[in-house]
């Protein structure tokens, strides 16, 4: 139980050196009402030249809050891979390691930190453009708390992938090709410009069990239609994933360490 | 002039080649960076061509058209950050005070500053731009030199903003991330077809956020071999450069002044 | 023609304080009104404590920053103005920012440049020849920069920075972080390079070894104006009127006290004192010194050059410059009178303690 209070304190000082800059974070409004204007424009003339007044059971409002939270999940992306790959070439792992804390869980809790204020901040400034952009839609206090149970292990998920591209960086020369690779394959098969169920019906269900749906998808429809079954469903998901990701987290992480203990670093 | 010209050539050559051959120090990371933007850009765009498959968005553009749009784009990004990379750092090297060192050269400063550095996943875009055009969409030879002078017309929007928006550092202090996020606001822009777009945000599009001189005139002077648009992009892209060689240097003057010392306390 | 001249060059810079709706704005002035003149050919090390201004005068010596008042000229042209034109004339080493790439050999750098100065190719090939010759560059201009030892790296770069043939070098820091021996080629180099071929070198550094084996003229500035211009050797003379005493001796000395003088160090046989000069004649010193005891050795010396720099940077504002003008004319006249005794008294010195060495061998 103390081990634990140490990761939350040091998700807490992460959290807090990230609003020191909620200026240039806010900055990142601009880029915002720029996607979503387009998002806007994009849907709008795919409801208007297909006659639909529903899309994968989305109306145009919905289906921009929907894109919205989509969004706000991958821009507050961790910014795990470029660290890990540092600290793996300058040698810094090994010293890190000598630290009386897990070098993933220390990772992660200052992940979490960090993310938790960039998604508020990004999900603020994303319901105010939405909201003058489409207005509200019927929202409810049980469907958002839905929403916030379905985020933390997303969260944790997704920082699973960028601490094992940076690992990478044990093997790899460069991991920021492997990186940007990542996380478009997480917009488009994670459903961010497209929910999934609008995708053809034979790829549908793989799409769904693959951890990007866990990350993206998963959350920002349970914000437009809230679900305690689906939200029970995506749980079981994404603890599957989570559980399947911390195994080959920790095998690659015990190969790394061999590594480091042979050559130092 | 022409004498000038010509050394100025010179000197942006064997930069380039000074540049590729630093980046080739790192082999595996190059091929690495520039492998995983070919990448990315077809993933994005086979997902786009999936996209406006499924809803017919492109309101009289065809997959050509779009396809078309990209190239242009990614090998005009690519072009202007391969040969001038500098142009995305220059807000870091304003308001570090570190145009000192470009000004002990006998060169005029901003384009010998911008040659400075080179992108290496730039390199990935140029490749992808000129082979996906060649080899999807087929152009005659008019067609291709066409592509090819558009492609340089392009690029210089992007300098020319990126000065724009990089000189910004001279008035504001450090407004990297400000910068940062008008070049996304433009990148996004010039990647969705402007058929999208209509009313008063077509003003800003030729004004604040000139995409329209990326992603609207270059395509249609190609759909039709139209020379009044080929000289509309033309004199677009030049108005855009001039517009930010005329804040970079007045900018200078504040620099060359020393009045950029700013204490914060 | 001067190589460099300042004529009452003034600077200030307006600095914001606080932020939001309690801006203030503040004038500093941060070069104050320097005039001083440098000759074609002359090694100059111009020195000052962090913030007293020599970066900013360097920086609009060198056409970067344009002054708020005066003038100033290098080699004819006023480096603001024609910055471009002169940049062909000058070169600049950072000790501290290079301008080799770090990924690739000095080699590729040195074409780069021979572009960037627009050189002619026959001349270039020419100068490099030469220059890798004097520098001893040949082992390792192929090979990629990051992989050099700083030595050779800042010999590159010292290289690199003459291959357009400049009149003028402003080097910055040029030795930083070298080790002895680096120091000592780097130094070396320099003053050959002043010395064969004229070239006129503007020196900036923290070191004393630096200013002492390069220059032999300091310009020291504080607070934005001149406190010091002349002489390195006049230096350590002029700012401590003091000189270290070290005496040893054949058995322990009478307890010793005179005015002007203090005991540093005192344990058993040997002895070290510091004479003020102004106060009392060190002939007088040595010759009551002499009567306390046997002398065995004694070596006169002056107090080390970076004892007397952190003095200056140590004086106040308003001290410096009433110190300096009365010290001035208090000693434009002694001066001379000083040098020549003590001149005098080092080669007696030095007799002396023969004739004793000779008198402990021969019983």
């Amino acid at each position: 139980m103390r081990s634990l209070e140490k990761y939350a304190w040091v998700g807490l000082v992460s959290a807090r050196s990230q609003l020191a800059y909620a200026s240039e974070v806010l900055s990142r409004i601009i880029f915002l009402l720029v996607i979503l204007y387009i998002f806007l424009r994009v849907w709008h003339v795919a409801y208007a030249e297909t006659g639909c007044t529903s899309l994968a059971g989305l109306t145009l409002s919905q289906m921009l809050w929907y894109l919205m939270v989509a969004e706000s999940i991958m821009l507050s992306g961790p910014r795990v891979t470029p660290v890990v790959d540092e600290e793996v070439r300058t040698g810094a792992l090994a010293v890190q390691l000598i630290r009386p804390v897990s070098y993933p869980l220390y990772r992660l809790s200052v992940a979490l930190g960090d993310r938790l204020v960039r998604f508020l901040l990004s999900l603020t400034a994303g319901i105010v453009i939405v909201l003058v952009l489409v207005g509200p839609i019927p929202l409810s206090a049980g469907g958002l708390l839905c929403f916030a149970l379905s985020l933390p292990l997303a969260f944790v998920l997704d920082f699973l992938g960028y601490f094992l591209i940076g690992l990478a960086a044990f093997w790899l020369e460069d991991t920021t090709g492997l990186m940007l690779i990542y996380s478009r394959i997480t917009m488009v098969l994670g459903g961010m410009l497209i929910p999934l169920d609008l995708f053809p019906e034979s790829i549908r269900p793989a799409l769904k069990a693959l951890p990007f749906a866990n990350i993206v998808y998963g959350p920002a429809r349970l914000f437009v239609h809230p679900d305690s079954e689906t939200l029970v469903r995506l749980l079981f998901t994404q603890a599957a994933a989570v559980a399947g990701f911390s195994i080959l987290l920790w095998a690659v992480f015990m190969l790394a360490l061999r590594r480091v203990h042979a050559n130092g670093g | 002039m022409l004498s000038k010209s010509i050394k100025y050539m010179q000197l942006a050559a064997a930069y380039v080649r000074l540049n590729l051959l630093a980046q080739l120090e790192y082999r595996g990371a190059f091929i690495s960076q520039v492998v995983s933007m070919i990448l990315n850009d077809v993933i994005w765009v086979i997902f786009w061509c999936l996209f406006f498959n499924r809803f017919p968005v492109l309101r009289g553009w065809t997959m050509s058209d779009f396809l078309t749009l990209w190239c242009l784009s990614a090998s005009g990004f690519g072009l202007s950050a391969a040969v001038f990379g500098n142009s995305l750092q220059l807000p870091v090297l304003i308001a570090r005070g570190q145009l000192d060192v470009w000004m002990l050269y006998p060169r005029a400063l901003l384009p010998h500053l911008l040659l400075g550095r080179m992108s290496a996943t730039a390199i990935g875009d140029i490749l992808f731009g000129y082979v996906v055009y060649i080899a999807v969409v087929h152009p005659d030879l008019p067609h291709f030199l066409l592509f090819a002078a558009l492609s340089l017309c392009v690029a210089m929007v992007f300098v020319g903003f990126n000065i724009a928006t990089g000189s910004l550092s001279f008035y504001l202090g450090n407004a990297e991330g400000l910068a940062e996020q008008l070049r996304f606001a433009l990148i996004t822009f010039s990647t969705y077809p402007s058929t999208l777009f209509e009313g008063a945000i077509k003003v800003v599009l030729y004004t604040l956020i000139p995409a329209g001189f990326i992603s609207y005139l270059p395509v249609e002077s190609l759909r039709s071999l139209s020379w009044q648009d080929a000289a509309l992009s033309l004199a677009g892209a030049l108005a855009v450069l001039a517009v930010g060689v005329a804040m970079f240097y007045h900018g200078m003057s504040r620099y060359e002044s020393g009045n950029l010392v700013e204490m914060r306390g | 023609m001067n190589a460099v001249e300042l004529d009452r060059l003034y600077k200030t810079f307006l600095l914001k304080k606080g932020n939001g709706f309690r801006r203030t704005q503040q004038e500093v002035v941060a070069v104050d009104s320097i005039s001083l003149s440098v000759e074609q050919g002359q090694s100059v090390a111009f020195i000052g404590p962090n913030g007293a201004g020599k970066s900013t005068t360097i920086k609009m010596l060198t056409g970067i920053l344009h002054p708020t008042g005066g003038c100033a000229q290098v080699l004819g042209l006023v480096p603001w103005a024609e910055r471009g034109q002169l940049a062909g004339k000058i070169g600049v080493v950072f000790g501290q920012r290079s301008q080799l790439w770090y990924h690739l050999p000095p080699d590729d750098t040195f074409d780069l440049l021979a572009r960037i100065y627009d050189l002619d190719k026959q001349m270039y090939a020419k100068r490099k020849a030469m220059l890798v010759d004097r520098f001893d560059l040949g082992q390792f201009i192929k090979t990629p920069v990051r992989k050099l030892s700083l030595g050779q790296r800042m010999r590159a770069e010292v290289a690199a920075s003459l291959l357009h043939q400049p009149k003028v070098i402003f080097l910055d820091e040029p030795t930083i972080g070298l080790d002895v021996v680096a120091r000592h080629e780097l130094r070396d180099l320099l003053r050959e390079w002043n010395r064969e071929d004229g070239l006129t070198i503007f020196l900036t550094s923290h070191d004393a070894g630096d200013i002492e084996s390069v220059s032999k003229r300091v310009i020291i500035i504080n607070h934005g104006s001149v406190v010091f211009d002349d002489k390195v050797s006049t230096l350590r003379r002029r700012y401590l009127g003091a000189k270290v005493l070290s005496l040893k001796f054949h058995e322990p000395p009478k307890t010793f006290s005179m005015p002007g003088v203090t005991v540093v160090k005192a344990n058993g046989y040997a002895l070290k004192l510091e004479v003020d000069t102004n106060l009392v004649e060190i002939e007088q010193v040595i010759q009551h010194l002499l009567r306390s005891g046997p002398v065995a050795d004694i070596t006169i010396e002056d107090p080390p050059l970076e004892e007397v720099i952190a003095h200056i940077y140590g004086q106040r504002k308003l001290d410096s410059e009433e110190q300096s003008c009365q010290e001035g004319k208090r000693q434009d006249g002694s001066r001379e009178a000083n040098l020549a005794t003590t001149s005098r008294l080092i080669s007696n010195c030095a007799s002396l303690s023969d004739s004793q060495a000779k008198e402990v061998r021969s019983p």
